[in-house]
């Protein structure tokens, strides 16, 4: 036998390497395992496969098999489910959903404490009181901390005044200015609670009734300042990607009253209706006699601001027992309708240990036998595996049988 | 000329404890695809078809009866689901087991349950059952023979309150179920042991009691 060479040794050893290989291989596939040559993302995505076409099957099987003996039904969920429908509601924006507040207090711990150097809570009553909770929080503020007692220098007013400079202006813009036209470096807040706000307060649908100072009454346009906002005539200005409206003076019921403009001292406040806070000029009211005349200068003196415009809106109510603080919040449900659709040959029997009698499931009432009555009164959602998400109650039972078929739409917000 | 009758209803639905859960793992898992629909707090004994006013009127005592809300709770809302059968059917599928009471002498005793649907053949074959025994610390509850089905794998089945504010209870879903008493040292326990179709809904319950420990006492030398 004539001695091989070393390539033909080599030759000979790839070829039975490739033999085992290939008998490796077919084990593999007998074994019901994925191919050496397959990449481990692969075998997982045939697996994945494997794995979603046993559970379709099992579930046709499982839909043909019961057709009756059924308690549940699959939603065919291109004619079934709508999603993601977006709806806009609206409502009263005080505690219990009131639309207008009218009686107004604060918390003299509140107002005593550190916190109340900064902003004062009012509640719809007594503080001390069941039921009662923070409505909206005033807060007063100068861009240079004058109006407020300081210690350590921490100057409350100065601080209030950049925290809604940041959160309001534009970047750069260190000076609230009314009507576009009067830089004003002091500022009256009015910060609604967020539980009260939901997502925003509802521009065109809120009025404030402040009393001042001014002889002549009412009638007489002197100490009743009734204020909106003009989102009923005008478009938002967008002011770093948030609108803002301007106060004006006016009533929800007859809009804006025009006549009621100085020129001088500018608007009466803004309004950021999707941040739920309205800013007032302090410089407007003052023409008003709600805020006192000149200029507030003095540091490290507590001009009490906050409490000035708390007056004005409780003192309004005390004046007439009509006037309050009417307000709406607003905010965007997305829903999804599910149309349970029950066929009149469906759930015409049922589970209830009272439809039976006796331990061996006769039906109670022999009016029934071919003629079975249901009554429906609760619809649960179900995902694959059967977990309840979701249930939905009717007002009334609502009665089943051979004879009848329902649409009932279930709404479930998100 | 009268008013047409009016069934298509617009109903409110909230999410159950279970829905928020889900939920709060990310949108991806949150997918309803199935409805079930319930008869709860309706008692067919209010159905008179002896009233003097004639059919129209046999359901006026149900018909007429305000219902309460919601109930967020996925273990105490839905219990008594509407089941489809065929129009001929006289009895409806019962889910029943051997025993309605089970004794177990001392910790480490098992017995098998074995569920059974009458009434329909072939009820409850593929999803099986659901066990919930009511209280951990009477038995262990372990699956006898496993459903194969994919469909119920991974699924968690409505747990119920214990009987005392401190047990908490175990559930399984099986064709079958062995109960393994646990010790009682202190005092005999009693559990209750819940089955429910998974097809054909229908549920029955099983009574669990294991006695307290006996401890042999001999007298002995001082």
């Amino acid at each position: 036998m004539a001695k091989k060479t070393k390539a033909q040794i080599e030759k000979e050893i790839a070829e039975v390497e490739a033999i085992k290989n290939q008998l490796q291989e077919e084990k593999r596939q007998a074994d019901g395992l994925p191919s050496t040559q397959d990449s481990a993302q692969g075998a997982i995505v045939r697996e994945a496969q494997k794995l979603a076409n046993q559970i379709v099957l099992e579930r046709d099987a499982l839909e043909q098999k019961t057709t009756t003996g059924k308690i549940y039904s699959r939603f065919d969920i291109g004619n079934d489910v709508i999603s993601n429908r977006k709806e806009k509601v609206t409502a009263g924006l005080w505690s219990n959903g009131t639309g207008e507040l009218k009686s107004f207090h604060t918390s003299s711990a509140q107002t005593s404490s550190n916190a109340g150097r900064y902003y004062f809570d009012v509640y719809n009553s007594a503080s001390t009181s069941v039921g009662s909770s923070v409505q909206f929080a005033i807060a007063y503020g100068h861009k240079h901390g004058s109006g407020s007692l300081i210690t350590n220098e921490d100057f409350p007013t100065k601080a209030v005044y950049t925290q809604y400079k940041n959160l309001l202006l534009a970047p750069g813009d260190n000076t609230f200015t009314f009507d576009n036209s009067v830089d004003e470096e002091h500022i009256l807040a009015i910060n609604f609670q967020r539980a009260r706000i939901k997502e925003k307060l509802d521009p065109g649908n809120w009025e404030l009734v402040l009393s001042g100072s001014l002889s002549g009454g009412e009638t007489g346009g002197g100490n009743i300042t009734k204020l909106i906002d003009n989102s009923g005539g005008k478009d938002a200005t967008i002011n770093d990607g948030q609108r803002v409206y301007s106060v004006v003076s006016g009533t929800i019921a007859n809009g804006e009253l025009t006549t009621d403009d100085d020129g001088v001292t500018g608007g009466y406040g803004l309004v950021y209706p999707d941040l739920g806070i309205i800013v007032l000029n302090p410089g407007r009211l003052k023409e008003r006699g709600i805020t006192p005349t000149g200029t507030v200068t003095a540091s490290n003196t507590n001009n009490q601001y906050n409490m000035m415009l708390f007056n004005a809106i409780s003192g309004a109510a005390a004046y007439n027992s009509s006037y309050g603080f009417q307000a709406r919040n607003e905010e965007e449900i997305t829903s999804t309708f599910y149309y349970v659709r029950v066929k009149n040959a469906d759930y015409n029997f049922s589970n209830n240990p009272t439809f039976s009698t006796g331990s061996l499931g006769a039906l109670r009432h022999p009016t029934m036998i071919k003629d079975p009555k249901t009554y429906i009164t609760t619809v649960g959602l179900y995902n694959d595996r059967q977990e309840l998400l979701a249930t939905a109650k009717l007002s009334k039972p609502l009665i089943k049988s051979f004879d009848r078929e329902a649409l009932i739409k279930v709404k479930l917000d998100f | 000329m009268g008013y047409l009758d009016n069934t298509s209803i617009t109903v409110d639905a909230i999410l159950t404890k279970k829905g928020r859960e889900i939920l709060a793992k990310g949108a991806d898992e949150f997918k309803i695809t199935q409805f079930a629909l319930a008869d709860d707090e309706i008692d067919y004994s209010l159905w008179n078809p002896a009233h003097s006013l004639g059919s129209n009127f046999y359901g006026i005592a149900i018909d007429n009866m305000p219902l309460i809300e919601a109930i967020p709770d996925e273990t105490q809302t839905m219990k008594y689901k509407l089941v489809t059968l065929r129009k001929s059917t006289t009895r409806i599928p019962v889910i029943t087991v051997p025993n309605s009471t089970i004794t177990l002498v001392a910790g480490g005793d098992a017995v098998d349950v074995t569920p059974n649907t009458s009434n329909f053949e072939g009820g409850n074959s593929t999803l099986g059952y659901t066990a919930i025994l009511s209280n951990s610390d009477v038995a262990f509850l372990e699956v006898g023979t496993a459903v194969k089905s994919v469909l119920m794998q991974g699924a968690t089945v409505p747990t119920f309150v214990g009987d005392d504010e401190s047990a908490q209870s175990v559930s399984a879903v099986g064709f079958s179920f062995r109960v393994v008493a646990k010790n009682q040292p202190i005092q005999s326990k009693t559990a209750t042991l819940t089955i429910i179709g998974n097809e054909t809904g229908g549920r029955a319950t099983v009574t669990v009691t294991v006695n307290k420990q006996e401890v042999a006492t001999s007298g002995g030398d001082l």
